[in-house]
């Protein structure tokens, strides 16, 4: 029996040595790198949208940009996103309904979507990210939800 | 062996039920996955794809699962303890549980409740749905008194002794349980049934964030029974003891204290939330993974020790020595094969820096079947076979059948998860009736998708030759019990009781953490003040 306990102390050893690993690489990626997460504390109201958030792009510098975005059942408004050069993006997307989400494929773009609130996020595209890309709603937000779609396109030159 | 009548008369009905909704949940699945696949015929239109996805969710991941495991509580916890359940609670438990159950399954199969089995608000359903869930809850709490009352006379009568490991399992089950449960049912009753019948505004990240209170203990409340059984069934097949009690003790109390306080780990992409309360979940998600690392070491311990007792040698040769003809044994086994690569995934998931790309894909798809949808539940059917022919004092129908049938299912779930993963990877959502988005999305989605199909319609058929089995045993086969051979009744020495028998002081950290875990989001959502948004149906129909 003394050998049996042994080893049960050397795997309770192996497993808190492992997800000690995954905190503080986790801490580290998340706070040095800045890999955080989406955590913009911004309500609206939304009977009155239309004061708070103009859908659409607006350059703030060279390269960076703001895309203010609103998903309804079962679009999102603009469906048509066109950026030249971009370093950085900050999106600002609301709901005018129900919970969508906004994914753009490929990326690690991916964020929730809530009427009430306003997510804000920032994004750096790869250098090499060039031509046509897939926005989709990840959210499940009604009987439509598989039409609800966008495209971004990225312009390099 | 005492007779326990109305015992096994609740565990045969809720066993039956659990089955039913097994089948119908299956059925579900089935239709969901060739309609949703590229190249394959749709077999219903939109509205009735998200109704039937639906109806998957609830009745797979509610249904099917509570309603097996008050019936597995029902047999095994009066047999260990030698103790009577209580019928007027165990009758107005299974009354509650079916009536609720019957409500909500109406609404939803009318196509009046497609808001999926996480009914995020305002997405609003009709009020039987949230209604029928609440009566469901509160049948399963009064299930919970029913197995606690018996406990308590138990240990009156036992006041130094250790419980037995499987009833110990139940107990810390229902514990879970009755953690996450009220704050979703107080939520259910005081915004969601007012939304659906007047028109309440609600606000989506608070009502959010009371049903990831519940969704992930839940997860436990699932597993947890199935921790049990295995700790219960694969020594007594072997016939060796438990590699180590006090760790399987040591695993229901980490289950118990940190199954709760982890939920945000399904909110990391919400807005609202600060990434310090997010990190804080993501922590105690690491910790929750530990009682099953303890589990998977604990149990391939006692298995090695029972296939080198048989003669195997070298580093691996005693795996071949283990009982793989025995449908019970390896069901169970198979099942904590495929729950590795779900405790892996798991991690992933929980760490939110990776959460970024696999988030709401079909990677989380993936993820459940191998932990919900096999762990849970090829473990519930490894149960069945020793479990139905005891229960209706019948021979299994077909024993070569149910040698089978587990590995056609790990093969099968093998397939599909791994193909999910690759999809979700890919960036594939899930819960999307046409998911290449008429020709917009990458041909690479194609592949992946066409495999998880395959594997889908392998273990499909092992869940059909499963219930096929079971209707057979109960119905159509020679009396007799063949269940004994399979899973011989080996009684357990208790030992004397010590801290880790002790409930009350792990129920009472629990709460303390689950207080400090859940009342930094819930001080961030209300001290901001709510957001308020009125329902609108899945239909587009605006309701306030």
């Amino acid at each position: 029996m003394g050998d049996s306990h042994r080893l049960e102390y050397v795997w309770i050893g192996v497993v808190v040595a492992m997800l000690a690993g995954f905190t503080l690489i986790l801490a580290y990626t998340s706070e040095a790198k800045g890999y955080g997460t989406p955590d913009s504390a911004v309500t609206c109201d939304v009977k009155k949208l239309e004061e708070q958030i103009t859908p659409g792009v607006r350059q703030l510098g060279p390269g960076i940009y703001e895309v203010n975005l609103v998903g309804a059942q079962w679009s999102w408004n603009p469906n048509r996103i066109v950026l030249e050069n971009p370093k950085k993006v900050i999106f600002r997307i609301t709901s005018a309904d129900v919970l969508h989400g906004f994914e753009i494929v490929g990326t690690s773009v991916n964020v929730m979507v809530m009427p009430g609130y306003i997510a804000e996020i920032e994004w750096m595209p790869p250098e090499g990210l060039e031509g046509d890309l897939l926005i989709v709603c990840n959210e499940y937000c009604g009987l439509a939800h598989h039409q609800m779609k966008a495209t971004l396109t990225i312009v390099r030159g | 062996m005492a007779d326990f009548g109305h015992e096994d008369r609740f565990a045969r009905v809720s066993i039956v039920f659990s089955f039913i909704a097994l089948g119908l949940g299956g059925l579900f699945g089935l239709v969901q996955l060739i309609t949703r696949t590229p190249y394959m015929p749709k077999l219903v239109n939109e509205a009735g794809y998200y109704a039937v996805l639906t109806g998957h969710g609830v009745l797979m991941a509610i249904v099917w699962t509570a309603f097996f495991i008050m019936g597995f509580a029902a047999y095994l916890v009066p047999r260990e303890l030698g103790v009577r359940l209580s019928p007027k609670l165990l009758w107005a438990a299974l009354l509650l549980s079916v009536a609720g159950t019957a409500a909500a399954a109406t609404v939803i199969l009318a196509g009046k409740a497609t808001v999926l089995y996480t009914f995020y608000a305002p997405l609003a359903a009709h009020a039987a749905f949230y209604l029928g869930a609440a009566v469901l809850i509160i049948g399963t709490w009064i299930f919970a008194a029913a197995i606690f009352k018996a406990y308590l006379e138990w240990r009156r009568a036992n006041k130094d002794k250790e419980a037995p490991i499987a009833t110990l399992g139940v107990l810390a089950t229902l514990i879970i349980w009755l953690e996450a449960t009220p704050p979703l049912a107080f939520m259910v009753l005081k915004d969601l049934v007012p939304m659906a019948l007047a028109g309440k505004y609600v606000d989506p990240l608070e009502t959010r964030t009371y049903f990831w209170y519940f969704g992930h203990p839940l997860v436990y409340f699932w597993l947890v029974p199935a921790v049990a059984f295995w700790y219960y069934a694969i020594p007594r097949i072997l016939g060796v003891r438990l590699f180590s009690r006090s760790m399987a003790k040591v695993a229901y109390i980490l289950f118990i204290v940190a199954s709760t306080p982890v939920g945000l780990h399904h909110q990391f992409m919400d807005p609202g939330i600060s990434g310090f309360a997010k990190f804080f979940h993501t922590v105690t998600t690491y910790m929750v993974a530990t009682p099953s690392l303890l589990t998977a070491f604990n149990l391939i311990a006692t298995m090695e020790r029972a296939g080198r007792a048989a003669g195997g040698r070298g580093f691996l040769g005693w795996v071949w020595r283990l009982p793989w003809g025995n449908p019970v044994f390896a069901g169970s086994a198979l099942s904590l094969i495929l729950f590795g690569f779900g405790g892996i995934g798991g991690i992933i998931n929980a760490s939110y820096t990776l959460n970024y790309i696999v988030h709401n894909t079909m990677w989380i798809v993936g993820h459940f079947h191998l932990t919900v949808g096999t762990a849970v539940t090829l473990t519930f059917m490894a149960a069945s076979y020793a479990l139905v022919p005891s229960l209706f004092g019948r021979e299994l129908a077909s024993i070569r059948l149910a040698r089978v049938q587990p590995y056609l299912w790990f093969v099968g779930m093998l397939i599909f998860s791994l193909a999910l993963h690759l999809a979700g990877l890919y960036g594939v959502p899930r819960r999307v009736y046409d998911v290449m988005y008429g020709g917009a999305a990458p041909a690479s989605w194609v592949a992946p998708l066409l495999v998880a199909a395959m594997g889908g319609i392998v273990f499909w058929s092992s869940g059909a030759l499963f219930l096929l089995e079971m209707m057979a045993t109960m119905l159509r086969a020679r009396p007799g019990s063949q269940g004994v051979q399979l899973l011989p009744a080996v009684p357990e020495s208790l030992g004397r009781k010590t801290v880790l028998d002790s409930l009350k002081l792990w129920v009472l950290i629990a709460v303390v953490l689950i207080a400090i875990g859940w009342s930094i989001p819930f001080y961030e959502i209300y001290s901001r003040g709510l957001s308020p948004v009125p329902p609108v149906g899945p239909d587009g129909v605006k309701l306030g």
